[in-house]
């Protein structure tokens, strides 16, 4: 379909711990770090907050009951303010209606302290595999972007109308033009969109939600 | 004459004049009508009857109706009676017979007058004497009357008011009972004399009502003991039994009074109250370990984690090819570590479970504090509240009983922090430590929520006082309870940050 960007694969994935205690933050930390997973360590979700960009990679295991600003309001605000980073959230004492909330608003885990090993991995692996298809996601709509950037004002309201449906002929006779000169800009915007067929240009253009 | 009549000067004319001359009058014409006949059968001189008269006037008429009588028979004897006969001249060898007469006569008046006035004088006495002892008998026979009255109307008030009344001698031995007494034991007064007065006693009390009986008997003091009382039915009650003495004039006692009030009522109500009070404060500690069993859980399952985490990554690091023995090492460090911190937090949890008996031991008050606000820290993040210890270096260590301490400032924290649910954030809670004096140590939690209104500060301690609707009204009255216990205060103040401070004083009690 697509061809996957390159630097995705090389980026290092890393586990963000984000707990007020700090024994928490060692067990965890060094339990990951034997099994070969890059771990970091934050107290307090501010400090996270400060330091994190989206172009890291990994996810975020995050105490529900933090200091000053709780774990699971910061997951609503990392959500609002954009940053789609896989949340894994733990507790001392999950009640439901928490636990609901968080898997609602898209955490991938929600662990009970104490936690097994395997528990843990399969959250942390879970939410890289998460991580992954976001970053790839992204790069594509990145890519795609980049390909409507190409266009040229004329041929991105061609593509309007052809992925509307509208035939060459109702186009031209929308856009004022000749039939061959419609055939001629969607020629060109297939290709420089890179879409095989017209169903892969609407499905490139829906996931952008390029406006018609 | 009564003596009386002396004093009535306006009828003197009457008393001096004409009486005494009509009596005197009336004698001497009785003597001469006698004598005239009775002179010719008796040898001359016969003139004793007028001595008579004399006697007679001075007597019923006085000293003056005997001087006139004296006069009034000389001039009859003179005339009469005296030779020359029927001349006022007495003859030379009569005369020293007249003269005796008149003598005679002056000494009769004198003598009877004198007889007849000191005869009245003591007549005058022994009327009055009677007078006044009719008077008396008089008033003792009505104050009589009215102390029998009035003994029949305490009588009548004693067996009326229904109060169960008796009456001792000084030896303690039962002389009275009112009806009310019998009644309510089944018994007449003669059965409950000597030992059956105790016998009613309920034997659980029996001992000690004998104690301050005998004791009160002794010393003359007030006696009163609450004690059950058996009922002719056999079932007892709650009776306050008090006696007091009543002593003579020598300070010596004369009896004994004695009432049973009935006190069952207000003694279960109180039994009642008491069982309240300490089913509440047991609901109470209860309800702060439903808090605080959050907060343990919470407590324990971080060091387990850390644990489980710690232990998995020791194997990874053992499995390693080749094992990282370095980290190995380092991670069972950390178990130990862990271990010891969840062996902590169960011994904490066990001294909160442990007994009800007086603990005292020499506690570090900032030490205490800081393991409460990590017991604390779990409701905090829930209430959105920062906890800040302003804890003093200079501490002495006390004597304490640290898990009750732990409890106020437990009750007062969680007070505080429920009174800042109805301010903005941000929401601080302050703990500050700082020395009282010698040996003693203040502790003051602080918030900055609406403060305490001063009609509520008054009564904040009061057991069943609550501001908050599901409040039992026991916290603080138990805090205080505690505190006192301690040798110290406890109050409210207005924080200078707008808030209440709530403070109490732990003491040394060496």
């Amino acid at each position: 379909m697509t061809e996957k960007p390159g630097n995705l694969v090389d980026q290092r994935e890393t586990v963000f711990i984000v707990d007020d205690d700090e024994s928490i933050r060692e067990g965890v930390s060094n339990l990951l770090e034997a099994v070969g997973i890059n771990a970091k360590c934050y107290a307090t979700a501010e400090g996270f907050r400060a330091h994190w960009s989206a172009a890291m990679a990994g996810c975020l295991l995050l105490d529900a009951r933090l200091p000053g600003i709780g774990g699971v309001e910061f997951q609503e605000r990392l959500r609002t303010s954009g940053a789609r980073i896989p949340v894994i959230f733990m507790t001392a004492h999950g009640d439901i209606p928490m636990v609901r909330k968080v898997m609602k608003a898209g955490a991938v885990e929600f662990l009970t302290k104490p936690f097994q090993k395997e528990e843990l991995l399969h959250a942390v692996e879970q939410a890289f595999a998460s991580d992954r298809a976001r970053r790839i996601e992204e790069a594509i709509l990145d890519s795609t972007r980049a390909r409507i950037e190409s266009l040229t004002p004329r041929e991105r309201e061609v593509m309007a109308l052809v992925t509307s449906g509208l035939l060459n002929k109702q186009i031209a006779g929308e856009l004022n033009l000749s039939e061959i000169t419609v055939k001629m800009h969607r020629r060109q915007v297939m290709e420089k969109m890179r879409a095989n067929s017209l169903a892969e240009l609407v499905r490139l253009c829906e996931r952008v939600r390029l406006p018609l | 004459m009564p003596a009386t009549d002396e004093i009535r000067l306006s009828n003197w004319p009457m008393d001096y004049a004409v009486r005494p001359c009509a009596i005197a009058s009336f004698f001497v014409f009785v003597a001469f009508l006698w004598t005239m006949p009775l002179q010719h059968v008796i040898a001359y001189p016969f003139v004793f009857l007028f001595f008579g008269a004399i006697m007679g006037s001075a007597w019923f008429g006085g000293m003056i109706a005997g001087f006139v009588a004296v006069a009034l028979s000389s001039l009859f004897v003179t005339y009469f009676f005296v030779p020359p006969l029927y001349s006022m001249h007495v003859a030379k060898e009569s005369q020293s017979f007249f003269a005796a007469f008149i003598l005679c006569s002056i000494a009769i008046t004198v003598v009877s007058s004198s007889r007849k006035r000191a005869e009245s004088a003591i007549r005058i006495a022994r009327d009055q004497l009677e007078a006044k002892v009719q008077e008396r008998t008089a008033e003792l026979q009505r104050s009589n009357l009215d102390i029998k009255e009035s003994e029949r109307q305490l009588r009548i008030l004693t067996e009326a008011i229904p109060q169960q009344i008796w009456r001792t001698d000084p030896q303690g031995r039962i002389e009275y009972c009112n009806h009310h007494l019998c009644d309510y034991l089944g018994q007449r007064t003669e059965e409950l004399k000597g030992e059956a007065f105790f016998n009613v006693i309920h034997p659980e009390d029996n001992a000690l009502f004998r104690q301050g009986w005998q004791a009160a008997l002794k010393t003359g003091d007030r006696f009163e003991i609450e004690a059950r009382v058996r009922a002719a039915s056999g079932g007892y009650r709650w009776f306050l039994v008090r006696s007091i003495s009543q002593r003579r004039e020598d300070g010596r006692i004369a009896r004994w009074y004695g009432i049973h009030i009935d006190i069952q009522q207000q003694h279960r109500a109180q039994q009642n109250l008491v069982q309240a009070q300490d089913d509440l404060a047991r609901m109470q500690r209860s309800l702060s370990m439903a808090e605080m069993a959050a907060s343990i859980a919470h407590e324990l399952n971080q060091p387990l984690t850390a644990l489980v985490t710690h232990a998995s990554a020791c194997r990874e690091w053992l499995q390693a090819k080749p094992a990282n023995l370095e980290k190995v090492s380092a991670t069972a460090e950390k178990i130990i570590q862990e271990s010891m911190r969840a062996g902590v937090v169960v011994s904490r949890v066990r001294a909160l479970f442990k007994k009800e008996e007086q603990v005292r031991e020499l506690t570090s008050m900032n030490r205490l504090i800081q393991e409460l606000a990590r017991l604390l820290r779990d409701e905090a993040i829930r209430k959105d509240v920062s906890i800040r210890l302003q804890l003093a270096a200079d501490l002495p260590q006390l004597e304490m009983d640290p898990v009750q301490i732990q409890q106020v400032i437990l009750n007062l924290a969680m007070n505080g922090m429920d009174a800042m649910m109805q301010v903005a954030k941000p929401r601080e809670l302050i703990i500050r430590t700082e020395k009282h004096g010698v040996g003693e140590i203040l502790v003051a939690v602080e918030d900055h929520g609406p403060g305490i209104a001063p009609e509520t500060a008054a009564r904040i301690f009061e057991p069943f006082f609550t501001t908050k609707p599901q409040g039992t009204g026991m916290g603080l009255a138990i805090c205080r309870g505690i505190i006192e216990a301690h040798d110290g205060k406890i109050w409210t103040e207005n924080s200078v940050r707008g808030g209440a401070a709530l403070q109490f004083t732990v003491r040394s009690q060496s």
